[in-house]
C-alpha cells in the first residue's frame, strides 16, 4: 500500500472524503479537523508543505456547498508522492492555522488571507502580504471589480483609470485622489479632490 | 556638578560575564529598514530587521512592491494567451515558467506533445537555467563587494540571450511555448550556434571558479554563514538548489520527470554544508549538469513536427486553409475562443532555477482557466531568510539574500 493510500485511509477515519482526478489524490476534511489531518499526513511521511492556496467557487457552474476552498499541497520526498487536503469555507469563516506544523505555511496562509479574506486563527503574523495595507477588498475573489473601475482603498484614497491615463500623457497632473478621510501625511485642511466620475 | 559613576571594569572582583549582564551594558533593539530601493535586495525587497548591536534578532521581509496581478489577469485570458503572462513572473527564468504552465494545461487536455517539441523545450529551459544562474553569480558576488565577476557572467549570458533571440525574436519575455508544442520550429543554424556555445562554456566555468570559488576572500566571507540544516529547510518550505545545498536531494527533473528529462543522463549536485558557500557551489555544479543535458538533447534532436496534430488544440498549417473547409472552421474556433479543457484541477511540479515551480489550474470547462495559482519558488524560499540570518551579523544578511536567489517578479506575481 502506498503512502498516499494509507494516509487516505487514516483521513477517512476522520471523516475525510477522497477524490481523484488524473492521478491527483485529494481528501476533503472538516475545517475543524485540518490541523489534525495535516499533522497525520506529516507524521505518516509527507514531510514537505508545497503550497496553501485558495479558490473562489462563486461563479463555478453547478457548484454546490460552500463558496471557498483552501487547498493544502503536501509532498513526500522519501516516497515521491503528492497529495492534496482540502477544506471548504464560507465567507467570514476562519480556519485554524497550520503554522504550528510547518513554519513554511506562514507566507502561504498570508497570501490566502490577502487574496480571499479567509482568516487563519492563531496565525503568528496575519497581515496582508502582497497588496497595499489599505486596499479595500480581496482581489482574487470572483466579485472583485475588474476593468475600468477605480481602485478603492480603505481610507478613501482611490486610483481612477481615466485620471491615471491623463497623468501619463502629461495633460493632467492627477494620478490618484482622495475621497472622504485624510491619508497619513496630509494636513486636515488640504483641499478635497474631486471624486471619480461615474462611468 | 555630578560625579560620573565609576566604570564597572574598575570595581574589584568584577568578572567579564558580570559586565556583560550588567544593566548599563544592556542595549535596546534597534529597528532598521533595508530597502525596498537598495542595490543588494535584488529588486524591490524590503526587509525590516531588529538589531542588537550588530546581531540580527528578528527579521521580517516586506514584499508586494512588484505585484502585477498576473493570476487574476490569466483568469480572463484563454489558455493559449496565458503563455504571455507566465514568463513575465520570473523574468530571469522565463522558459521555466512557460514550461510549467503549458505542462499543466497539457495535462488537463491530455495533449500529445511531439518529441522534437519536448527536446527543444528542454534545451531552451536548461540554457535559460544557466543564464539565470549567471545573473545569480554576477549580482550575488557584486553584493559582497566583488565587481569584476559581474562583467564576465553578463558576457556569457549575452551569448545565451542571442540564442534565444534566434529562436523567438526576443531576449526576455519569450512566449515561445504553446499548449501542445511550440509556436514554430527552431531556425536553421540554431543547433550549430548552441553547440558553439556549449563547447566554449566549460572553460568559462573554470574561469569563474578561479575568480571566486577558489578565492580566499570569498570562501572566508561565505563559509559557515547562514547555515540551514535539512530539517530547517524543509520546515520553511525551501526548495531548489538552496535545499540541495542543505543535503536534501530533491530535484523534480529526477523525482517526477517531465518533458522527457528521464532520457537524459545528469547528476543532482548536493552539499552537506548548508551555508552560503554551499548554495553558491551547488549552482556552480548545476550549470555543468545543465550543459550535459543540453548536449544530449541536441544530439537526440531529429526533424519532426513541433505541435500536437490535434486540430482542437493547435492551429492548422496555413496552406490547409486554402483547400480545407474543416481547417478554416478549426482555425476560426481556435482564434476566436480557444479550446475547452474538461472540468478538473491539475498540478504539475517542475524544477525551475529557484525551486519547485508548478501551476495549479482549475478548469470549469470554459475556454479560460477558472483559477490559476502559480506555486512560485522565490516567495516561499524567502521565508528561509529568517532562520538563516537570526543570530548572525547584519552584514551577512546581504550574503544570505543573494544566496537564496529571490527574483522579485517571482515573489510578488
Amino acid at each position: 500500500m502506498s503512502l498516499t493510500e494509507s494516509v487516505v485511509t487514516e483521513l477517512k477515519a476522520l471523516g475525510g472524503k477522497p477524490a481523484e482526478f488524473k492521478q491527483m489524490v485529494s481528501v476533503t476534511v472538516d475545517v475543524s479537523d485540518i490541523v489534525n489531518a495535516v499533522q497525520t499526513a506529516k507524521s505518516a511521511g509527507f514531510n514537505m508543505i508545497s503550497d496553501v492556496m485558495g479558490v473562489d467557487y462563486l461563479n463555478y457552474p453547478q457548484h454546490q456547498g460552500k463558496r471557498f476552498s483552501v487547498i493544502y499541497n503536501l509532498y513526500s520526498i522519501t516516497e515521491n508522492e503528492r497529495m492534496f487536503i482540502r477544506i471548504n469555507v464560507n465567507d467570514g469563516d476562519s480556519v485554524p492555522t497550520i503554522t504550528g506544523v510547518w513554519h513554511g505555511a506562514n507566507f502561504m496562509e498570508r497570501e490566502v488571507y490577502d487574496m480571499y479574506g479567509i482568516t487563519f486563527e492563531n496565525h503568528p503574523d496575519l497581515r496582508k502580504i502582497i497588496t497595499p495595507e489599505d486596499l479595500d477588498g480581496y482581489p482574487l475573489r470572483k466579485d472583485f471589480p475588474i476593468g475600468e473601475t477605480p481602485t478603492v482603498f480603505n481610507d478613501g484614497r482611490f486610483i481612477d483609470p481615466a485620471a491615471f491615463r491623463a497623468g501619463l500623457t502629461g495633460q493632467d497632473s492627477g494620478l490618484s485622489g482622495h475621497q472622504g478621510g485624510m491619508r497619513k501625511g496630509y494636513s486636515a485642511d488640504a483641499p478635497m479632490p474631486d471624486a471619480p466620475k461615474e462611468a | 556638578m555630578t560625579i560620573p559613576k565609576p566604570s564597572p571594569l574598575t570595581q574589584p572582583g568584577v568578572t567579564v560575564s558580570d559586565i556583560e549582564t550588567a544593566s548599563e551594558f544592556e542595549t535596546k533593539l534597534m529597528r532598521l529598514n533595508v530597502g525596498p530601493q537598495h542595490p543588494s535586495t535584488h529588486g524591490v525587497l524590503r526587509v525590516v530587521v531588529d538589531l542588537d548591536g550588530e546581531t540580527v534578532k528578528r527579521l521580517v521581509p516586506q514584499i508586494g512592491y512588484l505585484h502585477t496581478g498576473f493570476e487574476k489577469t490569466m483568469e480572463h485570458r484563454t489558455y493559449q494567451q496565458c503563455v504571455t503572462y507566465s514568463n513575465r513572473m520570473d523574468y530571469l527564468h522565463g522558459f521555466g515558467h512557460d514550461l510549467a504552465y503549458v505542462l499543466s494545461a497539457e495535462k488537463l487536455l491530455d495533449a500529445q506533445v511531439p518529441v522534437r517539441a519536448q527536446q527543444v523545450r528542454v534545451i531552451l529551459t536548461e540554457l535559460n537555467r544557466i543564464a539565470s544562474h549567471l545573473v545569480f553569480f554576477g549580482t550575488g558576488i557584486l553584493d559582497m563587494g566583488a565587481l569584476t565577476l559581474f562583467f564576465y557572467t553578463m558576457r556569457e549570458r549575452e551569448q545565451i540571450l542571442d540564442l534565444f533571440e534566434m529562436v523567438c525574436g526576443v531576449r526576455m519575455n519569450y512566449g515561445y511555448f504553446r499548449v501542445g508544442g511550440l509556436s514554430k520550429d527552431i531556425p536553421e543554424g540554431f543547433v550549430e550556434a548552441a553547440r558553439k556555445f556549449i563547447s566554449g562554456f566549460p572553460k568559462m566555468i573554470d574561469q569563474y571558479a578561479t575568480m571566486f570559488a577558489k578565492n580566499d576572500i570569498f570562501v572566508g566571507r561565505t563559509t559557515g554563514v547562514g547555515v540551514l540544516t535539512g530539517e530547517q529547510a524543509l520546515d520553511y518550505g525551501l526548495t531548489g538548489p538552496s535545499l540541495r545545498a542543505s543535503d536534501v536531494s530533491l530535484d523534480f527533473r529526477k523525482a517526477q520527470p517531465y518533458s522527457g528529462y528521464e532520457n537524459y543522463d545528469f547528476d543532482v549536485p548536493t552539499s552537506d554544508k548548508g551555508d552560503v558557500n554551499a548554495r553558491f557551489m551547488v549552482r556552480m555544479e548545476e550549470m555543468a549538469e545543465s550543459l550535459k543535458i543540453v548536449e544530449q538533447a541536441l544530439d537526440a534532436l531529429e526533424p519532426g513536427p513541433v505541435k500536437d496534430p490535434d486540430r482542437r488544440i493547435s492551429l492548422p498549417p496555413r496552406q490547409e486553409l486554402e483547400t480545407s473547409m474543416e481547417a478554416v472552421i478549426f482555425h476560426f474556433k481556435l482564434a476566436t475562443e480557444g479550446f475547452h479543457p474538461p472540468r478538473g484541477e491539475v498540478y504539475v511540479p517542475t524544477e525551475s532555477a529557484r525551486g519547485e515551480l508548478g501551476y495549479y489550474l482549475v478548469s470549469d470547462g470554459g475556454s479560460m482557466p477558472y483559477r490559476v495559482k502559480a506555486r512560485v519558488p522565490s516567495l516561499i524560499n524567502l521565508q528561509s531568510l529568517e532562520p538563516a540570518c537570526i543570530d548572525g551579523v547584519f552584514a551577512d544578511m546581504v550574503a544570505n539574500i543573494a544566496s537564496l536567489d529571490p527574483v522579485m517578479g517571482d515573489v510578488d506575481k
